[in-house]
């Protein structure tokens, strides 16, 4: 057909496939781009509304790259006059970034240093060989340790200790039993509600504070961060073992010889060297340097300056980091978070929240209510779809522009942005899981559901009673 | 002659696996075993890798290793690799990346020469496709999970000829169902036919259909050609010619207990898309094992 081979037409036609989302989001551009802006939005904010939702169709289904992504951003912000080159070079660059690279190196230098050894010891230490135990162990350690170092570190180093214990209980590890579902499963749930502990805990935190001084709205403190967090993370953690152990309840109720070929295994290893020692410490120090530096040096510089210790004590190769740093997520979250910035200057995001307010004030009568709607259950739905933190980078300045107490709105989203207990693609740590493939997609709604009402609940009381205490 | 054999696990693709080295070892082909695992998110690449390489400090396999090692026992078992590559087991070590996700392991084959496995990850269809045309095979054999929602991509846009192992029962005897009109796909298929009727010792049915009562010379030819070559080679074929839709009536004639055999369309690749093709059709309906010669 018109001098063309039939194989590649073939060719372009898987093209169109593959690539309908990219092609779709491209015609929609064009297209909004010429209906007039609606009243009280600013030409630029009609502009910028339209890089947002090729953003969100793009980032959801995957059609390309990541890093295309982030720079389509960054081309489109210029092209459609939003804002200068330079102006979008600066807004690309901010300490929330800084810090989301320094947490993804930080990442690389801990899971290099072998402690996943010791810490599968001491948790077998404390919860001994009880399966129900076990699983409260995990969440509890995925938890607490994820709200300081962050879940997909966590998730990482937790995996092959729960893989080796499943392994060791001598089933077969290809068949889905609820041993594996239940263990796995504490820790992705353990690491998502320990996320939210600290503002070290996702670089979503991280964001919604940069968001807030950027805007002007106030400053949260690391321990400020905490109080408000903290408490709700304790109260989960018996929540979700509860939740797992119902949902996934295994028949094996005794884990023996997995402990013990589990204890075998580490103490060949050996005790812990001065290196370990030196990496524990390091992280020691930028755990300090976040509580005390952070309000003046910012997160994202202690978190470098941990990698920079690393590096230079020679405890990770620069390889390594170079290899195992996701550089495609740092670009995405920079332009992600630029296009965050754009929102709210042009008046995007304040057009967008007047009018959610004014449609969903029908529905529920109550402004108060509308918003916490909006900040707990559109992000808690939006950040299973997208990834967690795309989902504050682009909701924040819509919910920071809705009123009401900015600090307490804005904590609320990040922590809602928590709930991503519904799909693989959720969080990192779902996905860790689900790698191994021992845990079907349907599983991810069995247990996830409960635990996303209950966390909804939970939130809506804790906001309600105990924040407004400590203001 | 190069073919590629899709496997998944070790429950499903146990049929998958036999008939695709079976075939492979008529046609003394050079053999590649592809497992293809989850899709990971881009978002969370590294740290799923992160994790991949702690496992190995722990002595677990990476997913999609232990498939590996059973389709390696199947072919230790069945003496398709060498015996003094046996005694050391699964060389697991041997597993090296080649890039872009895709990790290769070569064998030494006995009755065939090439054999390797291969670990890739992503989407199914996206990752055979690029198997496929990188390394230019002949024939991709694939088992029948999924095939409905799968047949389409399948046909569209794999270029070698697919063997879809549907509903496959290592212990019933199957028969070919050689579907023959006067197509140029159909010299093919019957080539593809003799071979398979050698490897499996089958009967085989040629099937002409008609849409009227009316069956042109070329039909005619087109049959007598097919049964001539068949004798030739010595396999027992019986010409059968029948009126109605084409679709319906090679479904219906292969019930459970063929093999349907039959030439890619060569109708254009956007009318195949918005309209089908017959061997599309027939891979949607039926309930026995396909292969599609291209």
């Amino acid at each position: 057909m018109f001098g063309f081979s039939a194989r590649s037409i073939s060719n372009v036609l898987f093209w169109v496939t593959r690539k309908k989302w990219l092609i779709l989001s491209f015609l929609l551009s064009i297209s909004f781009f010429y209906i007039p802006s609606p009243d009280g939005l600013s030409p630029e904010g009609h502009r910028t509304l339209i890089i947002v939702g090729v953003t969100l169709i793009l980032i959801i289904s995957e059609s390309i790259p990541l890093p295309a992504v982030a720079i389509l951003i960054l081309i489109m912000e210029v092209i459609l006059g939003v804002d200068t080159a330079d102006g979008v070079a600066s807004s690309f660059m901010s300490d929330a970034v800084f810090f989301i690279m320094g947490s993804l190196m930080l990442a690389v230098s801990l899971v290099n240093q072998g402690l996943d050894k010791r810490l599968a010891l001491s948790v077998i230490n404390v919860t001994g060989n009880k399966t129900w135990r076990i699983v409260l162990g995990f969440v509890t350690i995925s938890a607490l340790l994820s709200s300081f170092i962050g879940e997909h570190t966590v998730g990482a180093m937790m995996l092959p200790v729960a893989l080796a214990l499943i392994r060791n209980a001598g089933l077969d590890t290809d068949k889905a039993t609820n041993l594996s579902t239940v263990l796995l499963f504490s820790i992705a749930y353990g690491c998502a509600i320990g996320s939210i502990g600290t503002p070290s805990g996702g670089g979503r935190n991280v964001i919604m504070i940069g968001y807030l001084s950027e805007f002007g709205m106030g400053t949260v403190s690391y321990l400020d961060w905490m109080k408000f967090t903290y408490p709700m993370l304790l109260i989960e953690i018996p929540i979700v073992a509860a939740i797992v152990w119902y949902t996934f309840t295994p028949s094996q109720k005794i884990m023996d010889s997995s402990v013990r070929k589990l204890k075998v295994k580490v103490a060949k290893t050996g005790e812990m060297n001065a290196n370990q020692y030196m990496a524990i410490a390091i992280f020691l120090v930028v755990f300090f340097g976040w509580i005390f530096l952070s309000p003046f040096i910012g997160l994202g510089i202690v978190a470098l300056s941990g990698v920079f210790l690393y590096i230079s004590f020679g405890l990770v190769d620069w390889q390594d980091i170079n290899k195992n740093t996701n550089w495609g997520v740092i670009l995405l979250f920079g332009a992600a978070i630029s296009l965050g910035i754009q929102m709210r200057e042009t008046g995007a995001a304040l057009w967008v929240a007047e009018q959610t307010l004014q449609y969903l004030e029908h529905v529920f009568q109550d402004i108060a209510i509308v918003r916490w709607f909006v900040a707990v259950v559109v992000t808690g739905i939006l950040t299973n779809l997208l990834s967690n933190a795309a989902t504050v980078a682009v909701l924040g300045p819509i919910i920071l522009d809705m009123g009401g107490n900015a600090i307490l709105m804005g904590i609320m989203t990040s922590v809602a942005s928590a709930f991503a207990y519904l799909t693989v693609v959720a969080s990192p740590t779902c996905m860790i899981i689900h790698s191994t493939g021992l845990i079907s997609s349907s599983d991810y709604f069995k247990a996830g559901w409960k635990l996303f009402v209950i966390s909804v609940l939970l939130l809506l009381m804790i906001s309600t009673f105990y924040w407004p205490m400590l203001l | 002659m190069k073919i590629l054999i899709a496997i998944s696990s070790k429950e499903y693709s146990g049929p998958t696996l036999d008939v695709g080295m079976n075939i492979a070892r008529i046609l003394k082909a050079s053999t590649t075993i592809v497992d293809v695992g989850q899709k990971i998110s881009e978002f969370s690449m590294k740290d799923v890798s992160l994790a991949n390489e702690l496992m190995e400090s722990w002595d677990i396999d990476r997913p999609g290793v232990d498939v590996l090692e059973w389709a390696y026992k199947y072919l230790e078992k069945n003496q398709f690799i060498d015996s003094q590559d046996m005694c050391d087991g699964f060389p697991k070590h041997s597993l090296v990346d080649s890039g872009a996700g895709r990790a290769e392991m070569l064998l030494q084959g006995s009755t065939i020469e090439d054999l390797s496995l291969i670990l890739r990850n992503g989407e199914i269809i996206d990752e055979l496709r690029d198997e496929v045309q990188t390394h230019e095979y002949d024939l991709t054999i694939i088992g029948g999970s999924g095939k409905r929602s799968m047949a389409h991509d399948l046909v569209q846009y794999i270029d070698s000829s697919i063997f879809v192992v549907n509903n496959f029962d290592l212990d019933q005897d199957y028969k070919i169902l050689l579907a023959v009109d006067d197509s140029p796909g159909t010299s093919k298929a019957v080539k593809y036919g003799v071979r398979v009727a050698q490897a499996f010792n089958n009967k085989v049915d040629l099937l002409t259909i008609s849409n009227d009562e009316h069956f042109g010379d070329e039909y005619r030819h087109a049959s007598a050609r097919a049964v001539k070559m068949m004798r030739r080679s010595g396999v027992e074929a019986e010409a059968h010619f029948k009126v109605g839709d084409p679709v319906d009536s090679i479904v219906e004639t292969a019930g459970q207990d063929h093999i349907i055999i039959m030439g890619a369309s060569t109708q254009s690749p956007i009318a195949k898309f918005f309209l089908g093709s017959k061997p599309l059709n027939v891979m949607r309906n039926c309930d026995c094992p396909v292969l599609i010669v291209k």
